[in-house]
């Protein structure tokens, strides 16, 4: 029988639902095995707007100082905007208190290196052993730091790293109406004034109040996005922007109100990434072929790695690629601004796309090769995993495989991954293929050979 | 097997050197123990005291008590009496002094405070020892984790308490002195000041964290370090010490004699008690015999209970408060009826000029004219095993006198008494000796004979 975790310690840091599950001593001392493993130097701490955030933040920070560190605070922001902060300040580390996309009685603790990129899995690996070890630093009356709040210099450093590459101008000029709904999370605050202030856009904005609990599912999902769909119509919005509680997925609708698909959303974003950068691109192995053809266009490589945003940013890194990011998951990543996924640069992408093109979203979205995509999931028994993986491979001899992470079938014109998920015993899979048919029926076999 | 020393976890709350002792896993679980134990829906109030391991400390009690589903008010660097007289009037549930009060630097502590401002009784205090020993917290779900609030305005209400007690324009005319040992005294002495005119001449004055001027235990020792020396140069009339947290209080005659922190609570009982509706005075074993002079001469009673805050606070609660006028140890640390029962250096520094005021004489001679009493103290490490065995002698070979066993042995002859205790906080004897008039040296040297025979 599958089992839902309300608490994971794993791969991705420490993630739960907050009471029982994850607990103020939890935090804590994974505050004091971080501090511990980065030094006694600098550590950034910002949140969501969760309201289990403050608490979480204080046990972490609790730890953090036990270790000797000194805490900056920086308050709720987009998880971006921290990783951003970590890398210019030269601080040890920092630690995002957001469940991200997951509903509001989860939280998590994202971890990030130096560098502001995510722990590696080699990092992580020390880490969580250090954690299992027990044995933390303890700094005595002499060594502990304090606690600095800085609520400002993240935030200006994001925007004005995103605005260095856009033609501000250009975006300027054409006044776009804009909607926006930042979920009441991390970005309720920095986006109007990065869209109205930075960007000169006549916004329409719902769900921008931190302190009011998430209206809509967190994930930025057609299903619940209904709202800012409603709003755009109503409104007569040229694009709208919907974001997740810690501002790094981004969801796009266009002037009919009608929800992008995520990929076409990444595929777009490249292209106008493309456009400005030489560079190749790093996907993942579930994002669309859309990314191949729209590469090819530019005469650019496509590297595909596994699922998770430290492999595309590891990848990214190694070719040192012009951008990438991961369809399914809303998730761009522009190195030039920073090695991670930030909706910031994906709306300035956007807006600057239209404006040099001068193109609407549902015309620049027509323009793109048509694919069609569907995802599914199913839960699995411990122990049956090859056995499914190896049916999958005998039931399709002719495909092309490749087994980075999980099995991905490969044919010239579509193709199936199945993979299991990190953070839930489920396997996900989808398909893809030119047309509606083809796809429905790879989509139809393989959901019956995994049942 | 001796256990270390660094760590302790008792009634009296938590307590340790921070790092090698006290962690931070120890205050999470403290303060969702405290965060469990107190009545929901009530805030609880937090300050600390500038030792840097504050900064700490504050975090995890923080995170304990919202993860109870409590609302925090941080009162930021305060007093303990301050947090104690703010829980009663917020109506909160209780509160927390982040403070090791009279220790050194390096250590630091957890003192717990009930819905009036009060310490814990021993059933409260063994109730959340047992609820942290289990560690089965009351964590709410996320829907109703609370919130923290900041409060940087507790001393004003604080001030105006005392000022409805005493008269501080009279209180104004002695040239006073005082040593804040760094701690947060001074931010309530210059608040006294700035606002109400006063004119307190302060040393030590700046709140710092990592290293106190001096020892900041309340003792003729200490006063003597930097106090006492000033009081003659200065032409100080009087002159006052307070430990970190403020709840006790040490002074220095015009002469610049540093005074024994025994003759505290006689000097508050002298000016109190014809005040007070009640007529007792709670003390406890170990403290000198003149408290009984002068509260006769009061027309008052002491009654005395093992030595430890615990049996103090125990006593409190025996009685109907309106028949207590004080309680108080020989340590400085003193506590009123007017003032809820808070031990509180600052409220003790004001009836001590109140007193001087009144006589419209200095403290050396108000001090002069009580009956002379001479003490004399020791301490032997202990083999715990044989305690018994030496108690039992002791009252033996002391028959003569009135024997007292609610704490080790204590008999008393007419002018002359010793004590003999086990120490709560270190595996140390305690042997404590008074005689009036004259020292008793005898009395003393074949105390510490019998006592060194045997351990």
């Amino acid at each position: 029988m599958p089992r839902e975790h309300l608490l994971k310690i794993g791969v991705s840091g420490i993630r739960g639902v907050v009471g029982e599950f994850l607990t103020p001593a939890l935090a804590c001392a994974f505050g004091h095995a971080f501090g511990t493993y980065v030094g006694r130097g600098t550590v950034m701490v910002g949140r969501d707007t969760r309201a289990t955030g403050p608490m979480l933040q204080h046990a972490v920070q609790c730890g953090l100082l036990a270790a000797g560190c000194e805490v900056i605070d920086l308050g709720v922001l987009p998880t971006p905007s921290i990783q951003m902060y970590v890398s210019a300040s030269k601080a040890r580390g920092g630690i995002a208190l957001t469940a991200s996309h997951n509903p509001a009685e989860y939280n998590a603790l994202k971890l990030f290196n130096g560098r502001g990129l995510f722990f590696n899995n080699y990092e992580r690996d020390e880490l969580i052993d250090l954690y299992h070890q027990s044995e933390f630093y303890q700094a005595g009356n002499e060594e502990i730091r304090n606690v600095r709040t800085d609520h400002e210099s993240a935030q200006k450093l994001h925007i004005a790293r995103v605005l260095k590459h856009v033609d501000v101008d250009v975006v300027r000029a054409r006044k776009f109406r804009v909607a926006l709904d930042a979920v009441n999370g991390a970005g309720s605050v920095m986006s109007p004034s990065f869209l109205k202030d930075s960007l000169g856009c006549d916004l329409v904005a719902i769900n921008t109040d931190p302190t009011q609990p998430f209206p809509r599912e967190a994930e930025p999902k057609p299903e619940s996005l209904g709202d800012i769909a409603a709003l755009m119509r109503d409104k007569n919005c040229q694009i709208g922007f919907a974001q997740d509680p810690d501002g790094d997925r981004l969801a796009v609708i266009d002037e009919n109100g009608r929800v992008l698909d995520n990929d076409d959303v990444l595929a777009l974003a490249v292209e106008a990434g493309l456009e400005r950068l030489p560079g190749d691109v790093v996907v993942n192995l579930t994002t669309s072929s859309v990314i191949d053809d729209i590469a090819a266009r530019f005469g650019r490589r496509v590297y595909r790695t596994p699922v998770g945003e430290a492999n595309v940013v590891e990848m990214i890194q190694a070719v040192n690629a012009a951008i990438g990011g991961e369809g399914s998951s809303g998730g761009i990543i522009f190195p030039a601004v920073h090695l991670c996924r930030d909706s910031y640069s994906g709306m300035a992408l956007f807006l600057h796309r239209m404006a040099s093109t001068g193109l609407t979203i549902s015309q620049l979205t027509d323009r793109l090769p048509r694919y069609f995509r569907k995802i599914g999931k199913v839960g699995y028994e411990h122990g049956r995993l090859g056995t499914l993986m190896l049916q999958l491979e005998d039931s399709f001899p002719e495909a092309r495989l490749d087994r980075t992470d999980g099995l991905k079938l490969i044919w010239p014109e579509h193709w199936i991954h199945v993979r299991a998920s990190n953070t839930e015993p489920i396997l996900r899979f989808s398909a893809e293929a030119k047309s509606e048919t083809e796809m429905n029926d790879l989509y139809d076999r393989v959901e019956s050979l995994l049942k | 097997m001796r256990a270390r020393k660094a760590l302790r976890i008792s009634q009296v709350g938590l307590r340790g050197v921070v790092g090698s002792g006290l962690t931070a896993a120890h205050v999470i679980d403290f303060a969702s123990a405290f965060g469990t134990f107190v009545e929901p829906g009530k805030p609880v109030l937090i300050g600390r005291d500038p030792r840097a391991s504050g900064s700490m400390i504050r975090e995890g009690v923080v995170a304990g008590l919202l993860a109870c589903g409590h609302e925090v008010v941080d009162l930021g660097v305060v007093s303990s009496p301050v947090i104690q007289h703010a829980i009663r009037r917020q109506d909160a549930a209780g509160g927390i002094s982040i403070s090791a009060s009279h220790n050194t630097a390096e250590w630091n502590a957890l003192k717990f405070f009930g819905a009036k401002g009060t310490y814990l009784s021993t059933a409260e205090a063994n109730e959340l020892l047992d609820i942290y020993h289990l560690r089965k917290f009351r964590l709410v779900d996320w829907t109703g984790v609370g919130s923290l609030r900041v409060d940087h305005g507790a001393i004003d209400p604080y001030l105006d308490e005392l000022a409805a007690v005493f008269d501080f324009e009279q209180l104004k005319r002695p040239k006073v002195v005082v040593d804040c040992c760094n701690g947060t005294s001074s931010l309530i002495l210059k608040r006294l000041n700035e606002r109400f005119g006063f004119h307190f001449i302060l040393i030590n004055e700046k709140p710092n964290g990592r290293q106190f001027a001096h020892d900041p235990v309340i003792s003729a020792d200490t006063i003597s370090m930097q106090l006492a020396p000033l009081m003659k140069p200065l032409g100080a009339d009087v002159g006052f010490q307070f430990d970190v947290d403020s709840d006790r209080v040490g002074v220095a005659t015009e002469d610049g004699v540093a005074v024994s922190e025994e003759m505290i609570l006689p000097l508050i009982a002298d000016y109190m008690l014809p005040r007070a509706h009640g007529k007792l005075v709670i003390t406890n074993l170990s403290s000198t015999a003149l408290l009984e002079d002068i509260v006769a001469l009061r027309g008052g009673k002491v009654l005395r209970v093992p030595v430890g805050r615990q049996a103090t606070i125990d006593a409190l609660a025996a009685y109907r408060s309106d028949q207590i006028a004080l309680a108080g140890e020989g340590t400085g640390a003193v506590m009123m009826s007017q003032f809820e029962f808070v031990y509180d250096g600052i409220a003790s520094m004001l009836t001590i000029l109140s007193l001087m005021v009144e006589r419209q004489l200095p403290l050396g001679e108000i001090l002069a004219a009580y009956p002379r009493y001479v003490m004399r103290k020791a301490e032997e490490p202990l083999t715990s095993t044989r305690i018994p065995e030496l108690l039992a002698r002791l009252q033996q070979q002391y028959s003569s006198g009135k024997i007292n066993v609610q704490d080790g042995v204590r008999v008393d002859w007419p002018g002359e008494w010793f004590h003999v205790r086990v120490s709560q906080t270190e595996p140390i004897l305690r042997v404590i000796c008074e005689k009036k008039g004259e020292a008793p040296t005898a009395l003393f040297e074949s105390l510490i004979e019998q006592v060194r025979e045997s351990v």
